[in-house]
C-alpha cells in the first residue's frame, strides 16, 4: 500500500493507475484538455435531456406535495405492507451509490487500470444516488416535516432517538456515506478544476474554480499532499461501501418478517449494491462515451473489464438468492417456508422472475466476449440490471411483509400513480443533479488521464530511445 | 397609529418615526407573527359556565340509565355523557334483558343520534320537493289534514305503520287514532321471527318463552339464528356463552339451515337441510324421539339432502341427554307449521318448563303485527282506498319484498306523514315529515320483565329542532275540541310520568331506568290474511337473510355498523351473493366477479363471495344494504335483496317468505370484495386454537399447533412471562441497574406494581363483534370505508373508498373466523362437517415488544404497568412498528381522518359530538394501536387516588370487555392475585399466540372445547 504514493524510478509522479492501460488514440495533453472538457459545451440534446429530467422532477414535486397534503394514503400502501415503492426505490438508489465509491476506492486501492477513465462519473453518480436516495426515508414518513426528531440533536426535553431503531443507523450510515463520498469527489476534483480554472475566461466561474481548487499551483509538493489525501480518503470511503448498505441491510434483518429475518442480508445487500451500481455506471457511462465522442477514453478494454466485474457480482448474488431459498427450505420453520414458496411461486411469482431473470440469468451472456464487447448490448443488459435490482428490493421488501405470521392480515399491494410519480420524479432529481455536473465539471478525470498518456517532452534528447509503452522517465510535474 | 396625549406633550422635534412607536409597532407586529404563525387553527376562547347546570362537572361523565330502540328486545343502557354530550352506550349491568352487555347495533344508537342525514326540522312538500317549515306551520298542517279526514270522514281509511316497539306508545297511538276515528296502527317489524312467535303462540301461548340454554345438554337450532339477531340476541349470547363456557358440562349445538350463519358456526354440527325441507326433518325426528317410527328419518334425509347418520346420531342425542333446547326460526312460508312442529318436539322431549320456560317469557313482541298487514295495506293504497297515511321509524319502501310494491302504492295516498327521524325510502315520499326525536332524546317505557316497567328517557336535549312524536301528537289532539279533553298532560313526558306513578316515583326509579309497573297495553292487532307466492322456479334456491350488523336495513346509515365486518362474511359496505365454491366452479365463477340472481320479481348483480358453509344448491343474500335514500353512508352501496321476493307469506303468522327459487348466471366484469379477510385458515399456525371435551377431560391439553417440526417449544408456562420492570428498553429492566425509576416495583408511584393483562375464553367467544363496535366508540377510532374517504386524485377504480379495498380499516380489535380446512375455500368440495374458529385480535401488548426497539424516536414504548404505550404526538410515520409486529394490530392514519375540512373526515358535524374527550382524535401520519383503555386505567386509578384508596380488584373494565355479550374477555391486573385475571391467565387452557416469537404478550387466550 504504502509504495503507491513514493516516487520511485519508475513511478516518478505519484497516483498513478499503473495497469498497463494505453489509451493509443489519446496523443497529448492537449488533446485531453481539448476533448473532455468539450463535453461542458450544452449541446441540444443535453438541455433536451436536463428538460426531461427537470419535468421528470417536477412531476414527482408535485405527486410528493399532493401527499404531503393529503396524506399517505394516497399512495398504494395496503396494510399490513406498510412499506412499498419509496422504500424499495430508497434501497434501489443507495444500492446504486455503492459502485462509485467501490471504483473509485476500492479498485484504486487495489490498482485496477480500467478505472481511470470511468471512476469520476462513477463517483458523481455516488453522490448523486445517496442525494435521491437520501429523500426516500423523508418522503416515506407519515409526518415527513418531523424528520428531523430521528437526529440525535441536543434538546431541553432530553429527548433522544431510539439507538436500537436500525432507522436511526440508517441516519447515521448515509449521512456519512453523503459525506465521504461527497468529499472524496470533490478532493479527487482539486487538479482537474485547476484546469478549468486556467482555462476559464469568465470572472465569475474563474472565482469559483479557483475556490474549488483550493489554490492548485501543481507543485510537487501539492501532489505529494494531494496524493495522501487521496489515498487516505480512498481507504476510509472503503470499509463504508460495506458498511452502509450492511446498515441499509438491518432494517430488514433486524426485523422478525419472515423473509427479511436472515443474517445474509448484510453481503447479499453488498454485492447486489456493487452489482447494480455497475449496471447504473453502464447506464450513464455508455451514452457518455457515445454522445461526447469519447470512445477513445473509455475503451471497450474498460468496459470489458467492467462487464468482468459486473459477472461476478451477479453470479455472488445469483449465489446470495439460492443460499437464501435454500435456507429458507432448510430451516424448516413453516412460516418461512410459506412465504418463500408464495414469493417465488405464488402470489409474487412474477416480480421474483423478473428479479432472477435480470439478475441471474441475463448477465450470464457476459461470458461472452464479445457481448462484453458491444456497448448497445452493455447498455440493454444494464437497463435489465437495473430493473431486476429495483425488483429485488421489491421482491424482499413487499412479499415479506403482505404474508407475515397473521394470515387473516395477508394481502397484497398495487402502487398507485403517486407512487410511480415520485419514482420518475427520483430519477428526474438524479438525472438533473448528474447533467448539472458533467455541464460544469470534467466527466473524465483529466489529470489521470494525463497520467497515462505520452507526456509531452520539452525535447527530445537525440540518443534517447525511441519512446514506448511507459513513459515513466519523465520530468515530473507535466503541466496540468 | 393614534398619537397619545402623553407623548405629544413632550414635543419631539425630529420628524418621522420615533423610537417608542417603532418598537411598539415591531413588538406588536411580531408577536403577531409569532401567534399567528405558531397555530394554524384559530383561536377559541374557553368560557366558564356563568351559572353552571346541576350536577355536571366538566371532564366527569354523566350516566343516564334508558331503553336501547334499536330492535325490539328492549335492552337496558347506560348512556354515558360528557358536558350535555351522549359520548357512549354500554349495557345497564340490572337490567334483565342485557345484564350489562350490549350488542353493535345497541351501541351505534349514538350513530343514529348524530347522523348527519338526520332532519333538521319538520318539513313539507311544495311543488314535488320538500322544504324545511316551522313547526307552527307543520303542525298547522297537520291538524288541516286530521280535521278534513275527520269531518270528511275519510279517516276510516287511514293508515299507521309504526316501528314496533315495546311499551305504551303502542297503546297511546291508537287511543289518539281512535279519537279521530281511525283504525289501530300497523305495528311493523321487519326481521321480527313472526313464526316463531306464531308457534309459541299456539304452543305456549306466549310470544316468546324464556330459553334456557345453560341448562340444556343438546342445543337443536332448526334455522334460528339465535346470535345473528333472532330474538333477544343479548339474553340469547349471554346464556349461550354461559352454557358453553361449561366446558364439559357444556350442550352440543346442532345446526340445521341451508346456510351455516354465525349461529352454525358456533354449532358443534351442521346438519344442511335444503331450504324448505326443515319441517319433514322435524316431523321426523319427533317421529323418532316419541319411537313412532324411527324409519322416517331415511326418507326426511333423503328429502333434504343430508346423511341419515347424522340425523341418527342427532335422534340418539336428543333421546338421551336430557334437557335440550330445540329452536325454529323457520322463514319459508311454512315457518309456523315448523315451529309447531318444533314446539311440539320440545314437549315430546320434557323441555317445556326446563329448557323453555312460557311462565318467563319476553314481552319484546306484544302488539306486533303481521308482515301481510302491511302488505295489506299497501294493496289498499295501491287500490286508491287510502287517503291519509303515516309512517314513523319503519321503512316498509325498502324491507318489504319487491312483490309488494309498497313505495309505488304509498305514493298514490293523497296526503302522507312521516315521524322518521332520517330520510329513507318512504320518508322520501311523504307529503308531511315531523322528524321524531331519537330514542335517546325521548320518553318512552318497555316491559324488560313481567312486572318490570323499563323507563326510556332522554339523554341529552334534542340536537336538531325534531319532537317527540307523542308530543306532536298530543298537540294535535289539544287542536281538536273533541280530543282536548282526553289529553291533560301537557306533554308525553307527562304522560309517561303520570302513568309511572308521579314525579317523585319516576325520579326514584330513573338512576337505574327500572321500576315496578306495566306499560299500557295495546290491542292484539287483527289478523291478515296471507298470501301464498306458490311455486317459484330456478334452479337454485334463493336464502335471504337478515344482517347480524345491519338488521332489516335500519343499520346501514351508521358508518360503524357498515365498517364492521359481518361476523360470517367479513364483508364490510358491500352486498354479496354467497355461493358455495362448487356452485362458483361449475358456474365458472370466480370470487369478487359479478353474477346476477334473477327471480320472476327481479334481478339483483352483486359480487360473488365463496362460503364453504353453504349447500351448492342454495345461494345467500344478506338484507340491510342497496338503499336509494337512507343518508350518505347508505346510499350507493350494496344492493337490496328483498326486491328479488314475491308477495308470499307464511299462511299463519303473515311472515314474509325468505326463501324462493332463483337463477343465476354470470354478469361480466369483477371488482375487489371489501373485505378484512386475508386468508381464512390458519396454515397450522395455532392462533385459535381449540380442544376436543375428550381431551379436556383427559387433561390433554396439546393441540395440533405442537406437532410442528422446528417449533420452539410452545408449552404454556404459567401466566405471563414478563416481569414488571422486564420492559423492553434494556437499562430500566435490566437487574443490574440501579435506579429503575419508576419501573421499579417499589417506585412510590407505585406504578410499576401492575401488569394490566387480558384473558379471551374462545370458548365463551361467538364472533359477534361487539367489542369491535365498542372499541370505535370509546377510542374514536375512524369509520374509513365510504366512498369519498379516499384519494381525491384518481381514486379507485372500483366505486369503493381506496381505503376499504386496500384493507385500511382502524378496528384496533378485529374479528378473526378461521375455517379449518386443508386448502383454499375456492377449492373445497362441499362437506358439512368444518370446525370454525373465531379469535377477537388486538394489540398483545407484549412484555417484549417487537415494535418497540425499532421506532426510530421513541414514540412507542414500555411502561411501567406493562402497557405498549403509544405517543401520538412523537409519531413520524415510519411505520416499522407495524411491520415488526407478528400481530398486525397496529393501525395507520393514512388521511386526516379528524380534520373537518377534508374529504376524508370521519365525523362529518354532528358525528363529532359522539368522540371520547378523553381519548386523542389522531392526526394524519401517525400510528395508533389499541392502548388497553389507557384512558379508562388512568380514571380508575385517579378516583382511587382521590378517594385515598387503593384499587379495588376488578373495580373497573375496558370497553371491549365491557361489551361483550359472551363475557370471554375479562381483563384486569395480572400482577395482584386478586383480581380475576390473574386466576384466568392460569387456566389449563390458556395459551399465547405466536409463543415461540417470545413477545410475552399479555393477552391470554384460552382455548375453545368443541363438544
Amino acid at each position: 500500500m504504502a509504495t503507491i504514493a513514493r516516487p520511485t524510478d519508475d513511478m516518478p509522479r505519484p497516483n498513478i493507475a499503473k495497469a498497463g492501460l494505453q489509451l493509443p488514440a489519446v496523443k497529448d495533453y492537449e488533446q485531453v484538455d481539448r476533448e473532455i472538457m468539450a463535453t461542458l459545451r450544452p449541446t441540444k440534446g443535453w438541455f433536451a435531456a436536463l428538460t426531461i429530467a427537470i419535468v421528470c422532477l417536477m412531476i414527482g414535486a408535485a405527486a410528493w406535495t399532493y401527499q404531503i397534503h393529503e396524506g399517505l394514503g394516497v399512495a398504494g400502501y395496503n396494510p399490513p405492507v406498510m412499506w412499498g415503492v419509496y422504500i424499495v426505490t430508497f434501497v434501489f438508489w443507495i444500492g446504486i451509490g455503492h459502485a462509485g465509491t467501490l471504483i473509485s476506492a476500492i479498485l484504486y486501492l487495489f490498482r485496477a487500470g480500467f478505472r481511470t477513465t470511468i471512476y469520476r462519473c462513477a463517483e458523481a453518480m455516488t453522490v448523486f444516488a445517496v442525494l435521491t436516495a437520501g429523500l426516500f426515508p423523508i418522503l416515506h414518513l407519515g409526518r415527513p416535516w418531523k424528520f428531523f426528531w430521528l437526529v440525535p440533536y441536543p434538546n431541553w426535553r432530553l429527548l433522544w432517538p431510539q439507538f436500537k431503531s436500525p432507522l436511526v443507523w440508517d441516519v447515521f450510515a448515509i449521512s456519512t456515506y453523503l459525506t465521504i463520498s461527497t468529499t472524496f469527489l470533490f478532493i479527487g476534483l482539486i487538479p482537474d478544476v485547476a484546469v478549468l480554472r486556467d482555462a476559464e475566461k469568465n470572472p465569475i466561474k474563474k472565482q469559483i474554480f479557483s475556490a474549488l481548487s483550493f489554490g492548485w499551483r501543481n507543485s510537487e509538493a501539492e501532489w505529494r499532499h494531494f496524493a495522501r489525501a487521496y489515498l487516505f480518503l480512498a481507504a476510509f470511503s472503503t470499509p463504508l461501501v460495506l458498511s452502509v448498505h450492511s446498515v441499509v441491510s438491518f432494517d430488514f434483518a433486524m426485523a422478525l418478517v419472515p423473509g427479511w429475518h436472515t443474517t445474509i442480508f448484510a453481503p447479499y445487500f453488498v454485492a447486489g449494491a456493487i452489482f447494480s451500481g455497475m449496471g447504473m455506471v453502464f447506464t450513464i457511462i455508455i451514452p457518455i462515451r457515445k454522445f461526447f465522442k469519447l470512445q477513445h477514453y473509455v475503451t471497450l478494454n474498460h468496459l470489458d473489464a467492467g462487464a468482468k466485474l459486473c459477472l461476478f457480482t451477479s453470479m455472488v448474488v445469483g449465489c446470495a438468492y439460492m443460499v437464501e431459498f435454500f435456507i429458507g427450505w432448510y430451516g424448516a420453520v413453516p412460516v418461512e417456508q410459506e412465504y418463500w414458496w408464495n414469493r417465488v411461486f405464488g402470489q409474487w411469482w412474477w416480480a421474483a422472475w423478473i428479479m432472477l431473470t435480470c439478475n441471474m440469468i441475463l448477465p450470464l451472456s457476459l461470458f461472452s466476449q464479445s457481448l462484453r464487447r458491444n456497448p448497445t448490448w452493455l447498455f440493454i443488459l444494464s437497463l435489465f440490471i437495473n430493473l431486476g435490482m429495483w425488483f429485488e428490493r421489491f421482491v424482499i421488501i413487499v412479499p415479506g411483509l403482505s404474508h407475515e405470521y397473521e394470515p387473516w392480515q395477508w394481502s397484497t399491494y398495487v402502487p398507485t400513480f403517486v407512487d410511480y410519480s415520485i419514482l420518475i420524479g427520483s430519477f428526474g432529481w438524479f438525472f438533473m443533479w448528474f447533467l448539472l455536473f458533467i455541464r460544469q465539471l470534467p466527466v473524465i478525470a483529466i489529470s489521470e488521464v494525463k497520467e497515462i498518456v505520452p507526456p509531452r517532452l520539452r525535447r527530445v534528447h537525440p540518443y534517447a530511445p525511441a519512446p514506448e509503452g511507459e513513459f515513466a522517465s519523465d520530468t515530473p510535474g507535466a503541466h496540468a | 397609529m393614534s398619537q397619545d396625549p402623553s407623548d405629544t406633550a413632550v414635543s419631539d422635534p425630529k420628524p418621522g418615526v420615533r423610537r417608542r412607536d417603532f418598537l411598539k409597532v415591531v413588538g406588536v407586529s411580531s408577536a403577531a407573527v409569532a401567534a399567528v404563525g405558531c397555530y394554524s387553527d384559530k383561536v377559541e376562547k374557553l368560557i366558564p359556565y356563568v351559572a353552571s347546570p346541576d350536577n355536571t362537572v366538566p371532564g366527569v361523565s354523566t350516566y343516564y340509565a334508558t331503553t336501547c330502540r334499536e330492535c325490539a328486545a328492549g335492552c337496558g343502557v347506560l348512556v354515558e355523557t360528557r358536558d350535555g354530550r351522549a359520548i357512549k352506550a354500554e349495557g345497564n349491568p340490572d337490567h334483565p334483558v342485557n345484564r350489562g352487555a350490549l350488542c353493535g347495533r345497541g351501541q351505534s344508537a349514538l350513530q343514529g343520534l348524530y347522523n348527519p342525514d338526520r332532519f333538521r326540522g319538520p318539513m313539507t312538500r311544495e311543488s314535488g320537493k320538500l322544504v324545511p317549515v316551522t313547526w307552527e306551520r307543520a303542525l298547522q298542517l297537520l291538524s288541516q289534514k286530521l280535521g278534513e279526514a275527520k269531518s270528511k270522514g275519510p279517516a276510516a281509511n287511514a293508515v299507521f305503520i309504526n316501528q314496533h316497539e315495546q311499551g305504551s306508545f303502542g297503546a297511546f297511538l291508537d287511543q289518539w287514532l281512535g279519537g279521530y276515528g281511525m283504525p289501530a296502527h300497523v305495528s311493523y317489524d321487519a326481521e321480527a321471527p313472526l313464526s316463531t312467535i306464531a308457534a309459541n303462540r299456539a304452543s305456549y301461548s306466549v310470544a316468546w318463552p324464556k330459553l334456557d340454554f345453560a341448562a340444556a345438554k343438546v342445543i337443536v337450532s332448526f334455522g334460528a339464528d339465535y346470535l345473528d339477531g333472532w330474538g333477544l340476541s343479548v339474553t340469547q349470547q349471554l346464556d349461550f356463552a354461559e352454557a358453553r363456557a361449561k366446558l364439559e358440562g357444556g350442550p352440543k349445538v346442532v345446526y340445521i339451515g341451508a346456510r351455516r350463519s354465525l349461529t352454525g358456526l358456533n354449532s358443534d354440527t351442521w346438519i344442511p337441510a335444503k331450504p324448505g325441507s326443515e319441517k319433514g326433518l322435524a316431523d321426523a325426528l319427533l317421529a323418532a324421539v316419541t319411537g313412532k317410527g324411527a324409519g322416517a328419518l331415511t326418507a326426511a334425509a333423503a328429502a333434504a339432502g343430508v346423511s341419515v347418520a347424522s340425523l341418527e346420531s342427532l335422534a340418539k342425542d336428543l333421546q338421551s341427554a336430557k334437557p335440550s333446547l330445540l329452536l325454529a326460526g323457520g322463514t319459508g312460508e311454512d315457518g309456523t307449521a315448523l315451529g309447531t312442529v318444533v314446539n311440539d318436539l320440545n314437549k315430546a322431549l320434557g323441555n317445556v318448563g326446563v329448557t323453555v320456560r312460557p311462565s318467563d317469557s319476553s314481552l319484546a313482541y306484544e302488539g306486533l303485527s303481521s308482515h301481510s298487514a302491511v302488505r295489506e295495506a299497501a294493496e289498499r293504497m295501491a287500490a286508491g282506498q287510502v287517503s291519509l297515511a303515516f309512517v314513523r321509524g319503519a321503512n316498509p319502501a325498502y324491507s318489504l319484498p319487491g312483490g309488494v310494491k309498497f313505495a309505488e302504492a304509498f305514493a298514490k295516498v293523497p296526503f302522507k306523514v312521516s315521524f322518521s327521524s332520517y330520510p329513507d325510502e318512504t320518508t322520501d315520499l311523504a307529503d308531511l315529515i315531523l322528524p321524531d326525536n331519537h330514542s335517546l332524546e325521548s320518553w318512552g317505557d318497555a316491559e324488560p320483565a313481567k312486572g318490570t316497567l323499563g323507563l326510556q328517557q332522554p339523554v341529552m336535549d334534542p340536537v336538531f329542532n325534531t319532537r317527540a312524536t307523542g308530543d306532536v301528537l298530543i298537540a294535535a289532539a289539544k287542536g281538536d275540541a273533541a280530543m282536548a279533553s282526553k289529553y291533560p298532560a301537557a306533554d308525553y313526558r307527562a304522560w309517561i310520568v303520570a302513568r309511572a306513578g308521579g314525579i317523585s316515583a319516576i325520579t326514584k326509579a330513573l338512576p337505574t331506568g327500572m321500576m315496578s309497573g306495566s306499560p299500557l297495553a295495546a290491542a292484539a292487532p287483527k289478523p291478515v290474511a296471507a298470501k301464498s307466492a306458490g311455486a317459484a322456479t330456478g334452479d337454485y334456491f334463493l336464502h335471504v337473510y337478515s344482517s347480524p350488523a345491519l338488521g332489516d336495513g335500519r343499520g346501514a346509515n351508521k358508518p360503524w355498523l357498515q365498517e364492521l365486518p359481518d361476523p360470517v362474511t367479513k364483508i364490510a359496505w358491500q352486498t354479496v351473493i354467497e355461493l358455495h365454491p362448487e356452485t362458483a366452479t361449475k358456474l365458472g365463477l370466480e370470487e369478487g366477479e359479478l353474477a346476477t340472481v334473477e327471480t320472476k320479481q327481479g334481478s339483483v348483480t352483486a359480487p360473488v363471495y365463496l362460503f364453504i358453509g353453504l349447500r351448492p344448491d342454495t345461494i345467500a343474500i344478506a338484507t340491510g344494504r342497496g338503499h336509494t335514500s337512507y343518508g350518505r353512508y347508505a346510499n350507493g352501496c350494496g344492493v337490496n335483496p328483498m326486491t328479488l321476493l314475491p308477495v308470499g307469506e307464511d299462511s299463519r303468522s303473515g311472515a314474509v317468505s325468505l326463501v324462493t327459487k332463483a337463477s343465476l348466471r354470470k354478469a361480466g366484469g369483477a371488482t375487489r370484495l371489501i373485505t378484512t379477510e386475508g386468508s381464512g385458515r390458519q396454515h397450522g399456525r395455532g392462533i385459535a386454537r381449540a380442544l376436543t371435551v375428550a381431551q379436556l377431560v383427559a387433561g390433554d391439553t396439546k393441540d395440533e399447533k405442537e406437532t410442528f417440526v422446528g417449533q420452539a417449544s410452545n408449552d404454556f408456562l404459567p401466566g405471563l412471562r414478563s416481569p414488571v420492570a422486564n420492559d423492553a428498553q434494556g437499562d430500566l429492566g435490566d437487574p443490574k441497574s440501579k435506579d429503575h425509576g419508576q419501573y421499579d416495583p417499589n417506585h412510590w408511584s407505585g406504578v410499576a406494581k401492575r401488569r394490566w393483562a387480558m384473558t379471551i375464553d374462545l370458548a365463551r367467544c361467538t364472533g359477534c363483534a361487539a367489542c369491535v363496535t365498542a372499541c370505535y366508540s370509546e377510542n374514536n377510532i375512524p369509520t374509513v370505508g365510504a366512498p369519498w374517504q379516499g384519494p381525491r386524485v384518481l381514486p379507485d377504480r372500483t366505486g369503493f373508498g381506496a381505503n376499504i379495498t386496500r384493507s385500511r380499516e382502524m378496528a384496533w380489535i378485529r374479528l378473526e373466523r378461521y375455517f379449518e380446512i386443508d386448502r383454499e375455500p375456492k377449492d373445497v368440495a362441499f362437506n358439512p362437517e368444518f370446525d370454525t374458529r373465531v379469535i377477537p385480535m388486538l394489540c398483545q401488548q407484549c412484555g417484549n415488544a417487537p415494535c418497540e426497539p425499532v421506532c426510530p424516536v421513541y414514540a412507542t414504548y414500555h411502561s411501567p404497568d406493562g402497557l405498549n404505550v403509544q405517543v401520538y404526538n412523537r409519531c413520524v410515520g415510519t411505520r416499522y412498528c407495524s411491520n415488526n409486529c407478528p400481530y398486525k394490530v397496529r393501525y395507520f392514519n393514512w388521511f386526516g381522518y379528524g380534520e373537518p375540512n377534508r374529504s376524508q373526515y370521519a365525523f362529518p358535524e354532528p358525528l363529532n359530538w359522539q368522540l371520547n374527550p378523553d381519548v386523542t382524535v389522531r392526526g394524519k401520519g401517525v400510528m395508533e394501536k389499541c392502548t388497553f383503555c389507557v384512558q379508562r386505567i388512568k380514571e380508575a386509578e385517579n378516583r382511587a387516588t382521590l378517594e385515598h384508596r387503593e384499587l379495588q380488584p376488578d373495580e373497573f373494565t375496558v370497553a371491549c370487555a365491557q361489551a361483550c355479550p359472551s363475557r370471554a374477555i375479562v381483563f384486569g391486573d395480572a400482577a395482584d392475585p386478586k383480581w380475576s385475571v390473574s386466576k384466568m391467565v392460569n387456566d389449563e387452557r390458556a395459551y399465547h399466540v405466536f409463543e415461540e416469537l417470545n413477545t410475552y404478550t399479555a393477552v391470554v387466550y384460552l382455548k375453545k372445547v368443541n363438544h
